[in-house]
């Protein structure tokens, strides 16, 4: 990722051992960023766009986002992310679900979504799907937030 | 149901058939009495006709009789007191001819009545003894002897017949009279019979058109509210098959979404339980490795338990979480297949299933070569519309599981036909392989339920697919086998599918 190594990697995903398991196999592809972890919807909000720690005030993201969240649905927080003139616009969005549904999969793109990943079942699938993602992660340019077009 | 609604509507058809046939029956009953009635008549009035002609034939002859008594009389005593006009001899001689002719024809009119037939006997009496009398007296006369002509008429007894004769001929009138009168009677009576049976007759006709009229309103007032009550419940028939298609499509959708979900819910811990699996796995071996290296440096470290719980009792328990996890894993997505199946629309086309089947056939050419399988086409399939991708899968199944389960040891042999009734057809795809027992025909078509030795990889997901997919496209399936002697599936469906069926959400 970016040589100052300051890009944090914002992860919203409920499940608890998902979470471990992805963050597992990121390390494992050499990524050394810092991971922030929200098991739901709104307290990732509050992080993402209000928190003086966080990317819409302080410095550049990426995000990790499961669909399937207790309070409220992945795809309203990318809208709320991919919003038109949110900080966060330009925000490099890695939705990482379950849901392989086709209708999902195109709504996300539509919102805006950068990658769309089906977490495969099968866990070797899995973490090559993961360590793939943060070969991934490793080599893309994230912008800066405070930027404008 | 409806055969309770109408009964409960007036009284049926055959009850007012067997009503009105009564009635007509009554009807024409007192048609046909007033027509013998009037007949009757008639010939009453005939009878009476000639009775009353009979009685003045009778009395012209007893006039002609008297009028030729008197004129009889009157000409011998005027040929008695005039001997010199002889013109009375030849007047008597008529008058006394007709007589016994008039007299022969009234006991002809009379023979049947015995009072005029005494009387006429009597008559008869007083006649010959007239025409005795009047005889000599017409003799005497005629010789010259008149005072002894009429000597003997003073003591003879003409006077006293001539009376009794009038006497008799005014009581056979006066008897042919009352016979009239009685017949008159008996006519003015049979008349009056008459009217009272006609009257009888054309009240019992009013009575039996007015109940016909009445039960006719009756049951066209029946009919009509029946109607009326059959279009209501028609209307809300359709209202209601309406309600319940839509709950059915509600259920089914809320089914579908309900497994989708379930599904999807599933998946998220089982990624998990693999996962950990996965990490557990590799920490078995680190720690293998570990025990490896401390054998060879410091066995005395190690115990038979140790070595047991790194070598064999982790792998295994790892290696059995691994297969179930994986199980699941197939069934789970089995589940969501079908739900996806049940949630895909349907796009009917016109499908030329000989060209179909024989792909079928070619995509599985290599199973079939190397089974030595023999696997027939019939010609004339006919042809459908339906979905292309279902019925490619479900055939694809059934000829799968054919290929599939060939009985060990004999040449397998793959029949397809099919044929159409009405608006129906059918395909029936036969083998000849192991079988499938009666006990295990409904089974089969079961969500991960097999039949007969588990020989062969499967879940149990591909009849399931089959039934359901058959079920959506409006048709049915089922199997004809024995066990060990083939098995017949028979694929019932529409020769085309109903549009309505794709407008599902």
């Amino acid at each position: 990722m970016n040589a100052h190594n300051s890009v944090t990697i914002v992860m919203i995903e409920d499940d608890e051992g998902h979470a471990r398991l992805i963050e597992k196999n990121i390390r494992r592809a050499g990524i050394l960023n810092d991971i922030t972890h929200f098991t739901d919807g709104t307290s990732a909000l509050n992080y993402l766009f209000n928190s003086p720690e966080g990317p819409a005030l302080n410095g550049p993201a990426l995000i990790l986002l499961d669909l399937n969240l207790p309070d409220m649905s992945g795809t309203d927080i990318l809208a709320k992310i991919k919003d038109g003139n949110g900080a966060l616009r330009r925000t490099p969005v890695v939705v990482l679900t379950t849901t392989d549904d086709k209708v999902e999969i195109q709504r996300c793109y539509d919102l805006g979504c950068n990658v769309y990943i089906t977490k495969p079942v099968n866990y070797e699938s899995f973490s090559q799907a993961i360590r793939q993602l943060g070969l991934f992660l490793s080599v893309i340019q994230v912008p800066d937030i405070g930027e404008t077009a | 149901m409806i055969a309770k609604l109408l009964k409960r509507f007036g009284p049926s058809e055959s009850t007012i058939g067997r009503y009105l046939v009564t009635a007509m029956t009554i009807g024409f009953g007192a048609l046909a009495l007033a027509i013998f009635a009037a007949i009757w008549v008639t010939q009453r009035n005939q009878d009476h006709t000639f009775w009353v002609d009979h009685t003045y034939k009778v009395e012209v002859e007893l006039g002609n009789l008297r009028a030729m008594t008197e004129q009889a009389e009157t000409a011998r005593r005027g040929y008695m007191l005039m001997p010199t006009l002889q013109s009375f001899v030849p007047s008597y001689r008529r008058a006394a001819a007709a007589i016994p002719p008039a007299l022969d024809r009234l006991a002809g009119l009379t023979s049947d009545n015995p009072v005029q037939r005494a009387n006429i006997a009597a008559l008869r009496g007083h006649f010959a003894g007239l025409v005795d009398q009047r005889e000599r007296a017409i003799r005497l006369t005629q010789q010259g002897r008149v005072d002894e002509a009429i000597a003997a008429f003073r003591t003879d007894t003409t006077v006293t017949r001539m009376k009794h004769v009038r006497d008799l001929l005014g009581a056979m009138e006066t008897e042919e009279h009352h016979l009239l009168a009685r017949r008159d009677f008996e006519q003015q009576a049979s008349a009056r019979l008459f009217y009272v049976v006609l009257a009888v007759a054309a009240l019992l006709i009013l009575l039996v058109a007015m109940l016909v009229m009445i039960t006719v309103a009756r049951f066209t007032r029946d009919i009509t509210a029946s109607r009326n009550s059959l279009r209501q419940l028609n209307a809300s028939l359709e209202d209601l098959v309406q309600e319940r298609t839509a709950d059915l499509s509600r259920a089914n959708e809320e089914i579908q979404r309900f497994a989708y979900i379930v599904s999807h819910d599933l998946r998220a811990p089982l990624v998990n339980v693999m996962g950990f699996t996965a990490e557990l796995d590799s920490a078995t071996r680190e720690i293998a490795a570990l025990i490896d290296r401390v054998e060879s440096r410091a066995p005395e470290l190690l115990t038979q338990d140790v070595r047991l719980a790194a070598r064999e009792d982790l792998p295994e328990a790892i290696g059995f979480i691994r297969t179930s996890t994986e199980k699941m894993d197939k069934l789970i997505n089995a589940i969501l297949r079908l739900s996806r199946e049940g949630r895909r629309v349907l796009a009917p086309e016109r499908l030329d299933m000989a060209k179909l089947v024989a792909s079928i056939r070619d995509s599985l050419k290599h199973r079939i070569d190397e089974t030595g399988t023999e696997f027939v086409i019939e010609p004339s399939l006919p042809n459908i519309v339906s979905d292309r991708l279902a019925i490619d899968q479900i055939l694809s199944n059934l000829v799968e599981n054919a290929v599939k389960y060939l009985q060990p040891g004999r040449p397998g042999k793959i029949v397809v036909r099919g044929s159409r009734s009405g608006r129906r057809v059918a395909f029936e795809i036969e083998d000849n392989g192991r079988g499938i027992a009666a006990a295990d025909h409904s089974r089969v078509f079961d969500l991960f339920r097999r039949a007969g030795r588990q020989d062969q990889a499967g879940e149990g997901i591909g009849l399931a697919h089959v039934r359901a997919l058959a079920y959506r496209l409006g048709g049915i399936i089922d199997v004809r086998s024995e066990l060990g002697a083939g098995a017949v599936f028979r694929l019932t469906l529409p020769a085309t599918l109903n549009e309505l069926q794709d407008d599902r959400p």
